[in-house]
């Protein structure tokens, strides 16, 4: 019912007649609503601004930037001479037209620091499509020593997308290390400011640069001492679950680390294919780990199945128990794996295959010798029958199997596999997955959000109006943002 | 040269001296001495500054951190090592465009990474580990932590004390022999639960004893054993049955919280 009204009452809001808008026009009013943003302190209004930008992103040009420079900042000022130097000129005169075409002029008030932030913002988002980086650089280190001098909540929403392309440029540069120390103290500045949408961006950031360099230790020394608080953007929170993923499975708390990869998954936008790839892709080798075997439906996803053929290679090798495929297979996606930096953690997986071989053996045998059990599980030692034994033995204290050893005689025999059904295993088994259940509905009602005050008056159509096209553009929003930053 | 640098070097030959000739006592001191005076230098962590002598500086920095990490095995101080440790690390990690490589990087790497080995730090070795190039894992010396600990994993624990004979270093040694009494105990933990019984002479060499009253002295540290008719009997440990109770006061809850949390849904 609502998507009809609003595709009905869309046309008639735009005049018919009039020329698609420029996106100088669009700029300028970006910049309005900053100005209203900021005057009115409303927090909101810029969030928005920011989304229109990169709504806008792909139309810009550099004449466009230059003539929005012009437009919003006072020529004397330092930044003006600073970006419009950064900005490629262009030798084009259709700029006369451009600027006649808006009806209704557009006039700011100078001088407002939420807007000069802005266009430190525009020219580097601008710079980065441009693949300009050096330049980018400049602007990012000018736009960071700005921010550092300022104080106003209105700016936080700015501050919070150009931390976010300043640490961009600089991996993209692969020169992430040299902002740490930059990045720790705008943490600071933003704790101490209660800041919380910029803490929990660069503490991602910060993150990041950490795992970039597999500096694992620090990453959680500097994750469990952060402050925490209730996620404020839903990308933050993904990829700071897939973080803590990351690092609780380095540390082999495999267990949480499960948890936290799989929820960045499902939380990550649709759109962002490639962070949910790398989401699953740990989340797989994190349950092969912990013995389980991923359901094949992980793999079949959607736009996903090419890039998880290794780890499900991997994955039928670890099901069937076979070393000598395991190392096949990682062999043959040895460059993928090196890519992901998951070889250490598939080198860990060798200890599953070989459980997983020697589960099969003692279910399919009552009684086997040791010889053979070297021979099925493909051990290549100097004394393969002595081997055998140990990870047997080791095995059976683990739990892993339910045998015994005969030395004498050098087999193992297997006991009778009791009824599943006479134990609690079933009662755990159905608890964690109502637990689950209900843990997801929980979830879900905390994550709804209200308009506020809707309980306390009617909204008028034109307000309505106005919320549903704001939902829509922060849809849309999400995933074209998301699309380019994983 | 600067006054501050040549008292360290002559110093530091001094420790080296002593070193050579294992009087480790002097060595200590005059390690302390040196660690006192190496804090006067500028161009080392964390302060990093640029000088004239940085290069020099660092380069002896680390060559006496160096030597107190292999001081802190002779002296079979395994705290000590760990802290020595930590200060080298910044050596390795940071300044790897300021001063050369040196030939012992990846030894004493290997060393920490077998002493959390030793001391049952898994996460901490994974941690180590992924700091590591994947050149740095074809090194011999990192290549044996490695396996080892995959074979340790594994169960394979004649594979880590065959290692013992293959130690890419004598600083090795101590341990590796920390290692085996790691290894006898855990071989003695997964005897009791794999087998039923073992002959005395089976269980001497599961268990690496050279003579019987060694293996009489560690059966007797498990009350829950018994030698009989010249065999091991592991079954009293065996005796303890998992209870068949049904666990109702949990059952209880877990209905009760289901209760609640459907109450709040619907």
């Amino acid at each position: 019912m609502t998507d009809v009204q609003m595709s009905e009452s869309e046309p008639q809001a735009a005049p018919p007649a009039a020329p698609a808008p420029s996106a100088l026009h669009h700029l300028k009013e970006i910049a309005s609503v900053i100005e209203a943003g900021s005057l009115s302190k409303e927090v909101r209004r810029i969030s928005r601004a920011v989304r229109l930008t990169v709504a806008l992103r792909r139309r810009l040009a550099a004449r466009d930037v230059s003539a929005f420079l012009a437009f919003a900042l006072p020529s004397s000022s330092e930044a003006y001479t600073r970006l419009t130097s950064l900005v490629p000129k262009e030798d084009e005169t259709e700029m006369d037209v451009d600027t006649a075409a808006p009806a209704t002029q557009i006039s700011i008030k100078h001088g407002l620091p939420e807007i000069e932030i802005y266009c430190y913002l525009l020219v580097l988002i601008f710079l980065v499509d441009q693949k300009k980086y050096d330049d980018a650089k400049a602007c990012a280190n000018a736009s960071i020593a700005r921010l550092k001098n300022l104080n106003r909540r209105t700016v936080d929403v700015l501050a919070s997308r150009l931390y976010f392309y300043y640490s961009y440029v600089h991996e993209l540069t692969n020169s992430l290390a040299e902002i740490r120390g930059n990045l720790l103290a705008l943490h600071r500045m933003a704790t101490l400011h209660r800041d919380e949408l910029g803490q929990e961006t660069l503490l991602n950031l910060l993150l990041r640069n950490y795992l970039h360099y597999n500096l694992y230790d620090q990453a959680e020394k500097l994750r469990s001492k952060a402050p925490r608080f209730e996620a404020h953007s839903n990308q933050q929170f993904c990829r700071y679950l897939f973080y803590l993923g990351k690092i609780r499975t380095i540390q082999l708390e495999y267990t949480d680390a499960k948890e936290s990869l799989l929820q960045a998954a499902r939380k990550a936008p649709i759109a962002a294919r490639g962070f949910r790839i790398q989401c699953n892709k740990w989340a797989i080798i994190v349950r092969l780990l912990l013995g389980e075997i991923p359901e094949r439906t992980v793999f079949m996803q959607k736009g996903m199945k090419e890039a998880l053929t290794p780890y499900f290679e991997l994955t039928n090798a670890v099901r069937i128990g076979d070393l000598e495929l395991f190392r096949a297979v990682a062999d043959k996606f040895v460059s993928t794996f090196s890519a992901d930096r998951t070889r250490n953690l598939i080198v860990r997986l060798r200890h599953n295959v070989i459980r997983t071989g020697l589960r099969n053996i003692s279910i399919s045998y009552s009684r086997i010798s040791l010889a053979d059990i070297a021979k099925k599980l493909r051990l290549d030692s100097e004394n393969p029958v002595a081997d055998a034994e140990s990870i047997v033995a080791k095995a059976i204290r683990d739990g892993a199997i339910d045998a015994t050893i005969d030395h004498a005689n050098g087999w193992m025999v297997s006991k009778e596999t009791g009824d599943v059904y006479s134990t609690n295993e079933p009662q755990i088994a159905f608890n964690s997955r109502i637990a689950f259940c209900l843990n997801m509905h929980n979830e879900a009602v905390k994550a709804m959000r209200f308009p506020p005050n809707s309980h306390k008056e009617k909204e008028s159509a034109e307000k309505r109006r106005e919320r549903l096209q704001q939902e829509e553009e922060l849809a849309k929003h999400m995933a074209e943002e998301d699309d380019d930053d994983f | 040269m600067d006054p501050k640098l040549v008292e360290v070097t002559q110093l530091f030959s001094r420790f080296k001296a002593a070193f050579a000739r294992n009087d480790f006592d002097t060595c200590v001191g005059l390690l302390s001495q040196l660690k006192v005076l190496l804090t006067k230098f500028p161009s080392l962590p964390p302060s990093f500054q640029q000088t004239p002598n940085a290069v020099e500086e660092l380069k002896i920095a680390r060559d006496i951190y160096e030597h107190a990490v292999i001081l802190s095995i002779k002296i079979e101080d395994q705290d000590a090592f760990e802290r020595d440790f930590c200060q080298l690390k910044p050596y390795y990690m940071d300044m790897c465009g300021i001063i050369p490589a040196s030939p012992e990087e990846y030894p004493i790497l290997g060393l920490n990474l077998l002493r959390l080995l030793v001391q049952n730090r898994i996460a901490e070795f994974h941690t180590e580990l992924e700091l590591l190039p994947i050149t740095a894992l074809l090194n011999p010396c990192i290549k044996h932590a490695v396996e080892l600990e995959q074979s340790f994993m594994e169960g394979a624990y004649n594979r880590v004390l065959c290692a013992r004979q293959a130690v890419p270093h004598a600083t090795y040694l101590y341990f590796m022999d920390l290692l085996a009494k790691t290894v006898r105990d855990e071989l003695a933990g997964c005897s009791e639960k794999g087998y039923d019984y073992m002959s005395i002479a089976e269980a001497k060499q599961v268990l690496m004893f050279s003579s019987d009253p060694e293996l009489h002295q560690y059966i007797t540290e498990h009350p829950e054993w018994e030698i009989k008719d010249g065999s091991v009997f592991f079954q009293k440990a065996k005796e303890i049955q998992p209870c068949k109770d049904i666990p109702s006061l949990q059952v209880i809850n877990q209905t009760l919280s289901y209760a609640r949390e459907l109450e709040r849904i619907v």
